[in-house]
């Protein structure tokens, strides 16, 4: 049920955008999230497993607070949230008014199953004839045009592929709830008009016609008659003749056109009057058919029109912001040259393709085989840069993801087969930009015996003798090599998705020259358009944490601009139920699905019923039709209302079809939703009738067991407490550590959605590296976003600064922190806030290397930087100037890439050949890390002459300096394998990012550092900013090596984490939590180590064990483990288990 | 965010100065992936591959460039620049060095040199190629006296395979010579 007005509309649902949506309706957004696809997860929903767990994490984006808001499943499986509602395949078709009022059209195509009926059997399929490529697994095996949407789906699980579907009716009949709807009456009833001097056309058009299923077609051999035709009778589709006498086509469609402008007309046209057809289409015709044509092309197009006129739905909302989640797609490699064969050779395959093999639900179950001929496979050979640093294709940019993709897929490959397959990565460089990426890689190659090999394959053919994949490559050492393999995997690009230019269009959001949206400087999240927001990988490639970042600052910044329009979130307190008193008696009810009228005729219903009145607990026994749509709510609500039980029984299929309408009966009815138990009744199709191919449903489990079940649901509900959860307190107000680029937008996002924020800053100043950063690679100069941000957050009302102060102490937990500030003099301060944001940053790292600090002219990135900025930099005075790359970077002791430092040295590179061209510039490197659009600033440089030499960590450059100021470098080119000697008047060295988080400061929020030193997020990938200790969060050089831009935007995504917390006055558990009997536990603290969430704690104090209820997740991990029974987990506690199993075994 | 734009250099400015700089403005932005040597069907007999010596022009080798006969071995059939990821034109700076060779009269590329010449004068003043009189006029400018010995064996084959004509009427001469005159005006100085 659709809402009229929403806080925000998402485009996309994939990660990216339910990330987004679950932040804004996290914060109290009621938001709409839309894709063209027919499920959520984008993308990632065809990815099983992501470095560096080499598994699925998507689980962990749902909420952690007030987590019974969502329900706590696989998102592969389905998507709920109370305020976020989901329309698949569905697009956006118009778009009006501004930020805070924006009028939203919609188009939703109906994919010809009703989703609130299928109940997912799957016995459509097996009478489906159409035979068809499955794209879910990339065409590796074989699906019918009536399937499952994903895998996993459990709610609106199967589709109809309108363009496959023959419309033979098979599934229709076969299907026993009647979920399918294939439009025949409609159909039957579409009315077409033929216009056609010669009868001969007339009468075939119809005929083939009426055999397609139209029964409604009428034909006129004038321009005349036709109109009176149209006169009286509703006409949707006209095919019109181009050239008859009297009134010729084109008239005749103008005037068709003035009276009902959406009547759609096809042209037909002799091959002399194409010109005239093609004009026509001008005047609103929809499309031509060139005479004699073919009858399956026309009919073709009848459908198309046909279907685009029964089975589009359109939908009209409004919104205050627009968040455009769109993504990316894979570049087809089959596009244009494609030297690797791609679609031609059989064992060429995409990245994509390759995790679907790599799945247990993919084409081969998940064994390691080859998809075309199911030969075990042996070898792999992976090709990176497809389709990206290609500037013959115009794809002067690196996809940013693919080598991470390769490696992981190599590393999945060698899991799956105990090691013995050999994998090879031909990569150009090897781009392990992020901060756990070079850790993973040094392992895959150096542990799991991963085959690097620096080259790129020049092209694919197929081995004389067993048509295996045949590579060649030219090997650094200058000689041709040739490979043969198993399999090939194409690491593909990425491109915009298709609807990006459509979206660019209707929402005048700019877009770069390679078609991706363009964000606005420093804002990562904001397009050109007001109101329109981006998330994710609609403005470049991304990796799973990037793009998540950046969905959060979007959904902060379509906050901001909710809140600034005025609107109201109104986020309920407390629990909208009343609650049960805990000494009430338990009075259950009891309402069994009859499912489609299937139990009442198999069951004896009289011997469900007596069993279950014996338990005098049990006040009512209802049998209720269809629990699962609103037909069967509506007499369930009433019988609540009436009965007024104090808990809920229901027997009907999957529970997680009813999450939605379990809430909203909640809501309508008071009764608390933890009350409320769902038994799945495990329906499926019966077998075939004999005379009929038409199926009914039965419940799976048999008498005695559905009678088990229920009983068990009835012990359950009986030894459940009835106890609403206590609720917190929350400080609501915001600590922000450190008043650099990430903290200070921290701190204004908090400010300007109206909370107090406490910035500390330890220096008499704001902005952190911004003071010494003249411009960035893109041209943007730095200071006046220094002196902007610094200005606002001065003069904002709700941040209280604290300069030149220093934290010396804290205690707390969410929701309520206590924080020791201390300034220069030794005056303390006691600051208590709700949540705690460390932006404490970081610094250029120091190094001794190179003989820097024995000679001036040896200096690093920052200070060339400061002298440009300072005008001290004399380029023109310049010959020759070296830069060498990874100083103490990427090697065991710093085992990370800093990601700035080459994008900084072509920055500089590119400044002084401006300055002085003739000024000769080496940069030596080990992999030049230019992801994504910055790449083509690495062309740039090499066409503006700077000459990149690789070295290896092996083999070190040697450096030798002189009196006269010369510093010369020796440095080996293994290109052509001369020894170079450098006369350099400038040495600069990138000796890359540390972070400045000191151990002790991370200790008093709970929160710890990994092995460089940086903030450990609770999961790298899918809670990028979210400390494992709730209400604690990092942004900023202190969590990662990041730009300016990707610091500002975790910055915002940081603070929009922090407003799910304070935008509550009081936080609640939710349903189960684990608790201490404290009288059993011992403080072994074994329950400590196995929380994953950080939840448990011993209070010194008081000597004894705490769990903090909003932390816990009720996993119960500390029960498993505890020795003496002491960590329990209310509501699943030993009691209620044994009494269930005592039902059970009755 | 826009592409940067391609800088050009006019070929006439920088061919006096430094006869390289054409080819290295023309391959600076190669990355050394190695395509060109993978696609290069005369690879195997180049003292250095293509790779090796766009690397030599970046770093502006130029000695160790003249003494490879690498270009010299180019077949111009593009196959190459068909690849180039970069979406350079290794046939065409192949060519350009070619071209510095003949201008420059480098003694090590004589052979080639002279050859190339003297196909083209043949094919102006015959209307087409004279097997014959090209390899006459090839050895006298060579001035080797043992040259002939060389491809005496090769002579024979194609002669009986009836492969070198004999000389015949120009017949085609005054048809092609306003040709050749076009070529040389706009290649200025060319070969």
């Amino acid at each position: 049920m659709l809402r009229e007005n929403y806080h925000a509309v998402i485009i996309g649902a994939g990660i990216a955008g339910i990330r987004s949506a679950l932040d804004l309706a996290e914060t109290g957004s009621d938001v709409l999230l839309i894709d063209r696809a027919a499920h959520p997860g984008g993308l990632l929903s065809r990815l099983d497993a992501q470095f560096p767990t080499d598994g699925c994490g998507m689980c962990k984006m749902l909420p952690l607070l007030e987590r019974d808001s969502a329900e706590a499943t696989c998102l592969r499986k389905g998507f709920f949230h109370e305020r976020i509602d989901f329309l698949p395949a569905t697009e956006l078709s118009h778009l009006e008014g501004g930020p805070g009022r924006f009028a939203v059209r919609l188009k939703q195509t109906l994919q010809g199953v009703d989703p609130q009926l299928c109940i997912g059997c799957g016995a459509c399929e097996t009478v489906c004839p159409v035979d068809m490529p499955d794209d879910f697994n990339s065409g590796l095996s074989r699906s019918k045009a009536i399937h499952r949407v994903v895998p996993h789906a459990v709610v609106g699980a199967y589709v109809i592929d309108a363009a496959a579907c023959t419309r033979c009716g098979a599934c229709v009949p076969i299907c026993p709830t009647g979920a399918i709807d294939l439009a025949f009456d409609r159909r039957k009833e579409f009315s077409i008009l033929v216009v056609d001097d010669e009868l001969s056309v007339r009468d075939s058009l119809k005929e083939w016609l009426l055999n397609e299923g139209f029964m409604n077609v009428q034909t006129a051999e004038s321009g005349a008659e036709a109109l009176t035709l149209l006169e009286q009778s509703d006409v949707k589709l006209l095919l019109i003749d181009v050239k008859m006498p009297g009134m010729d086509g084109v008239d005749l469609l103008k005037q068709a056109k003035a009276d009902h402008p959406d009547r759609v007309a096809v042209m037909m046209t002799a091959y002399a009057t194409v010109d005239t057809a093609v004009e026509a289409m001008k005047s609103g015709a929809l499309d031509y058919l060139i005479k004699p044509f073919d009858p399956q092309a026309m009919l073709a197009m009848v459908n198309r029109v046909f279907q685009a006129t029964v089975s589009v739905q359109e939908r009209q909302v409004t919104a205050g912001a627009v968040i455009l989640a769109g993504g990316m797609t894979l570049f087809d490699p089959g596009e244009g040259v494609n030297p690797y064969g791609y679609g031609t050779h059989p064992h060429v395959i995409t990245s994509l393709a390759f995790e679907r093999v790599l799945s247990g639900c993919g084409p081969s179950q998940g064994r390691l085989v080859r998809p075309a001929d199911g030969k075990p496979l042996q070898r792999i050979a992976w090709l990176q840069c497809v389709g990206s640093r290609d500037c013959q294709i115009s794809a002067d940019f690196c996809s940013r993801i693919c080598c991470m993709i390769s490696l992981k897929e190599a590393v999945l490959a060698k899991n799956k087969s105990n090691d013995a397959v050999e994998t090879t990565i031909f990569y150009t460089d090897m781009r392990t930009f992020g901060k756990s990426f070079e850790p993973y890689r040094r392992q895959a190659e150096e542990e799991r015996g991963v085959n690097l090999v620096r080259a790129r394959v020049h092209s694919v053919t197929a081995s004389p003798e067993s048509g295996d994949p045949l590579l060649r490559y030219a090997g650094l050492d200058g000689r041709m090599h040739e490979a043969e393999v198993d399999l090939v995997v194409l690491a593909a690009g990425f491109r915009p998705s298709p609807e990006t230019e459509a979206l660019a269009e209707l929402t005048q959001a700019e877009r770069n020259a390679w078609g991706f949206f363009q964000p606005q400087p420093f804002a990562a999240a904001c397009s050109s358009a007001e109101g329109i927001y981006l998330a994710g990988a609609c403005t470049e490639p991304v990796e799973i944490n990037a793009a998540l970042i950046q969905a959060s600052a979007a959904a902060l910044e379509a906050g901001r601009t909710l809140r600034r329009s005025g609107s109201q979130l109104a986020l309920a307190e407390g629990p909208a139920a009343k609650g049960v008193a805990p000494d009430a008696p338990p009075r259950i009810l009891a309402a069994i699905c009859t499912c489609h009228g299937c139990l009442s005729e198999t069951r004896n219903t009289e011997k469900l019923i007596s069993g279950l009145t014996r338990d005098p607990a049990v006040v009512q026994v209802l049998f209720v039709d269809q629990l699962c749509g609103a037909d069967g709510w509506g007499p369930l609500e009433a019988a609540i209302k009436d009965v007024a039980p104090n808990r809920l029984l229901v027997a009907a299929c999957h529970p997680l079809r009813h999450s939605t309408h379990r809430r909203a009966l909640s809501r309508r009815t008071g009764l608390p939703e933890n009350l409320m138990t769902i038994v799945d009744m495990k329906i499926e199709p019966t077998e075939p009738q004999a005379d009929t191919t038409a199926r009914s449903l039965r419940t799976a489990l048999g008498e005695h067991v559905l009678s088990a079940s229920l009983q068990m649901g009835v012990a359950f509900l009986k030894h459940t407490d009835p106890t609403a959860p206590e609720r917190e307190q929350v400080q609501r107000k915001a600590l922000v550590i450190g008043g650099g680029t990430a903290g200070m937008h921290a701190a204004l996002a908090i400010a300007d959605m109206g909370y107090g924020v406490d910035l500390v800053e330890k220096e008499n100043r704001l902005g952190g590296n911004l003071a010494w950063l003249h411009h960035t690679l893109e041209g943007h100069a730095v200071k006046p976003l220094l002196d902007q941000l610094d200005d606002r957050v001065i003069q904002h009302p709700k941040i209280t600064l604290h300069l030149e102060h220093e934290v010396v102490n804290a205690v707390g937990r969410v929701g309520d922190f206590r924080t020791t500030v201390q300034n220069a003099q030794g005056r303390t301060e006691i600051l208590r806030h709700g949540v705690t944001i460390l932006a404490t940053g970081g610094l250029e790292a120091e190094t001794t290397a190179y003989g820097y600090g024995t000679h001036r002219a040896i200096v690093t990135q920052q200070a060339l930087e400061r002298q440009i900025g300072s005008g001290e930099a004399d380029a023109a005075a310049w010959d020759v100037v070296a830069m060498i790359q990874c100083v103490g970077s990427r090697e065991p002791s710093r085992d990370y890439c800093s990601r700035v430092c080459c994008p900084t040295a072509i920055k500089h590179a590119l400044y002084l050949k401006e300055k002085n061209p003739r000024v000769q510039i080496y940069i030596l490197y080990r992999d030049v890390m230019m992801t994504g659009f910055s790449e083509s600033y690495y062309t740039e440089a090499r066409r503006a002459g700077v000459v990149f030499i690789p070295y290896r960590p092996q083999q070190l450059p040697g450096v030798e300096t002189s009196p006269d100021g010369i510093v010369t470098l020796s440095v080996r080119d293994p290109i052509a394998e001369v020894d170079l000697k450098i006369e350099a008047n400038l040495l600069v060295l990138a000796t890359g990012v540390v972070p400045r988080l000191p151990a002790k400061l991370a200790a008093f929020y709970g929160a710890t550092l990994d092995s460089g030193g940086f903030f450990q997020e609770a999961d790298s990938k899918w809670r990028p900013v979210d400390g494992l200790r709730e209400g604690v969060f990092a942004c900023g050089l202190a969590l990662a090596p990041q730009t300016i831009t990707e610091a500002a935007a975790a910055g915002q995504a940081a603070a929009q984490r922090a407003l799910r917390i304070l935008c509550h006055e009081s936080l609640s558990a939710g349903h189960p939590t684990a608790a201490v009997r404290h009288s059993l536990c011992v403080l072994c603290q074994r329950c400590i180590d196995a929380c994953p969430y950080g939840a448990r704690s011993v209070d010194l104090e008081q000597r004894r064990l705490v769990v903090d209820p909003a932390m816990c997740q009720g996993c119960g991990a500390c029960a498993a483990v505890c020795l003496n029974g002491a960590a329990i987990l209310n509501h699943h506690g030993a009691g209620q288990m044994l009494a269930m199993i005592d039902a059970a075994v009755e | 965010m826009s592409t940067p734009a391609t800088r050009h250099a006019s070929a006439t400015d920088t061919r006096e100065a430094n006869p390289l700089a054409i080819v290295q403005e023309m391959m600076r932005a190669c990355i050394q992936c190695g395509t060109c040597s993978a696609s290069c069907p005369n690879a195997s007999a180049m003292d250095l591959t293509p790779r090796h010596l766009w690397r030599l022009v970046q770093l502006g080798r130029m000695e160790k460039i003249f003494q490879s006969h690498t270009f010299t071995l180019c077949s111009a059939c593009y196959y190459c620049s068909l690849r180039c990821p970069r979406g350079l034109n290794p046939s065409d700076a192949m060519a350009e060095f070619k071209q510095i060779a003949a201008r420059g009269r480098m003694r090590q590329y004589g052979d080639t040199t002279h050859f190339c010449r003297d196909f083209v004068d043949n094919v102006r003043r015959n209307g087409r190629l004279q097997e014959m009189t090209l390899m006459t006029a090839y050895f006298m400018h060579m001035r080797r006296p043992t040259l002939p010995l060389r491809f005496a064996s090769l002579g024979w084959k194609l002669q009986s395979k009836a492969k070198v004509s004999l000389p015949t009427l120009r017949r085609g001469a005054p048809k092609l010579e306003a040709l050749f005159r076009k070529v040389e005006e706009m290649e200025g100085d060319g070969t």
